[in-house]
């Protein structure tokens, strides 16, 4: 797909957060059905210099003709000149995005919206709690702590997802787990041939023993899968406070402004996608949010 | 070592076992068995009768039901110190509804579904216990298919997609 590239491109953040900056695809990684990973690299050196994200944060991705949609980041956040997006193809523009081929170029805003607390994080365990797409989101998060392992406790990923060939980044796995994160997947159906785990992610929790007021528990997926993740963890006596959760709701703007996100106080796009769980706890069960 | 003593060292190491009192251990002891299956063995199949109730201990056992025409559809995996065939413990289950087959060489404690009925019978103070820890796997049970019966994942129909 052709796309035409501004000659101007804003370098300094606050004006990347106004006007996108152009990336091109480098590289397309097929993770599973109707879901690939772009690698974009920035055609304004200055750009790609300047550019830095935190784990959990996600960019504007602008396709001219056809608009612009919030991704989370998906790559390591320790080489920000190569950004993946791992994209599920729902919607008109990532359905657009769907048809691009390597060399060609996407616009980019960002990156917004509030972050993993990997500083406070530190000296203590943490469990990765994430279904499905929730996975990209904490996949800078599981990098940070392998390129800083001793700085934490006991890591545990427990991740899920539909069925065996929609999970996503297997090949990973095993790299994850010799950096001393304990790996726990299941699917939450499959056939006889599968020799892993079937059941969903909140039952993990039973395969092992938390030291619950030293833990952090990290979790992104479905809005179901949370809720429940969030009630084991409470359970075991995790602080709730302790608890954070990213939350993807409708982002358009990305700041603040047209209210398509809106959670209780909140917008997703700007106060979010994390958020420590005791501030949304009041509107968390709530039917109408 | 006496084969009752191997199999009182492994019930022990049972979690929700430790809260039981030692005559109660002993109880259980003297109507349960240890028993290995091998990867790709089947431990039992959909309608056979439910005689006994089998706590992994080590390895995974995976539960299928035969669904026609789709074949077996697995729904549910056991890791270490999960309970399979529990509801053979209820007086009202008398077959399989499911079949279950050793993921990987696997290790279990077996327990007669009948005797330990009578025990609780007979003793109210551990069929309290017994029945209490059903109850937390019937619960458990009952979520994690619930969850799956939401189809969570599925990709939501969503006119604001993008």
């Amino acid at each position: 797909m052709a796309t035409h590239v501004h000659t101007h491109s804003p370098a300094s953040p606050s004006e990347r957060l106004l006007e996108p900056v152009w990336a091109q695809v480098m590289d397309i990684t097929n993770e599973a059905e109707g879901i690939s990973t772009y690698w974009l690299k920035f055609t304004d050196p200055a750009v790609e210099a300047a550019y830095t994200f935190e784990p959990g944060q996600f960019n504007m991705v602008y396709l001219p003709g056809y608009g612009e949609a919030a991704i989370s980041i998906s790559s390591n956040p320790a080489d920000p000149t190569l950004v993946g997006h791992t994209i599920r193809f729902v919607g008109n523009v990532t359905r657009a995005i769907s048809r691009l081929k390597v060399g060609d170029v996407v616009g980019i805003r960002g990156p917004f919206g509030s972050y993993w607390p990997m500083k406070e994080m530190e000296g203590h365990d943490v469990i990765i709690a994430c279904g499905g797409i929730g996975l990209p989101p904490l996949r800078p998060a599981i990098y940070h702590i392998m390129n800083n392992r001793d700085k934490f406790g006991k890591v545990y990923l427990l991740y899920g997802a539909r069925t065996p060939k929609d999970l996503l980044y297997p090949t990973e796995f095993e790299e994850w787990e010799r950096a001393g994160i304990q790996v726990q997947v299941t699917v939450d159906r499959a056939d006889e041939d599968w020799q892993g785990q079937v059941g969903v992610v909140p039952m993990l929790f039973y395969r092992f023993r938390m030291d619950a007021p030293n833990s952090v528990v990290l979790t992104c997926g479905p809005e179901i899968m949370i809720r429940f993740v969030v009630y084991e963890g409470l359970a075991r006596r995790v602080p709730a406070e302790q608890i954070y959760v990213s939350l993807e709701r409708n982002m358009k703007c990305g700041q603040g402004s047209c209210g398509h996100c809106q959670l209780g106080p909140y917008f997703i796009c700007k106060d979010g996608p994390v958020f420590r769980f005791d501030t949304l706890q009041p509107y968390f069960n709530v039917e109408e949010f | 070592m006496d084969p009752l003593d191997e199999l009182k060292l492994e019930l022990q190491k049972i979690p929700w076992f430790r809260d039981l009192q030692i005559k109660h251990l002993d109880l259980i002891a003297g109507i349960s068995q240890l028993r290995d299956v091998k990867a790709g063995e089947v431990l039992f199949r959909e309608g056979d009768r439910a005689e006994y109730i089998y706590i992994v201990l080590s390895g995974r056992i995976a539960l299928d039901m035969a669904v026609p025409p789709r074949g077996k559809m697995r729904f549910h995996t056991a890791d270490p110190w999960e309970v399979i065939g529990w509801s053979s413990a209820t007086p009202v289950v008398h077959q399989r509804t499911a079949s279950a087959t050793a993921v990987v060489d696997t290790h279990l404690a077996m327990i007669d579904s009948t005797k330990l009925r009578e025990l609780c019978d007979q003793d109210h103070d551990l069929g309290y216990l017994v029945m209490r820890r059903l109850a937390n796997i019937v619960a458990s049970r009952l979520m994690s298919s619930r969850l799956q019966l939401l189809d969570m994942f599925a990709e939501p129909e969503n006119k604001n997609a993008k």
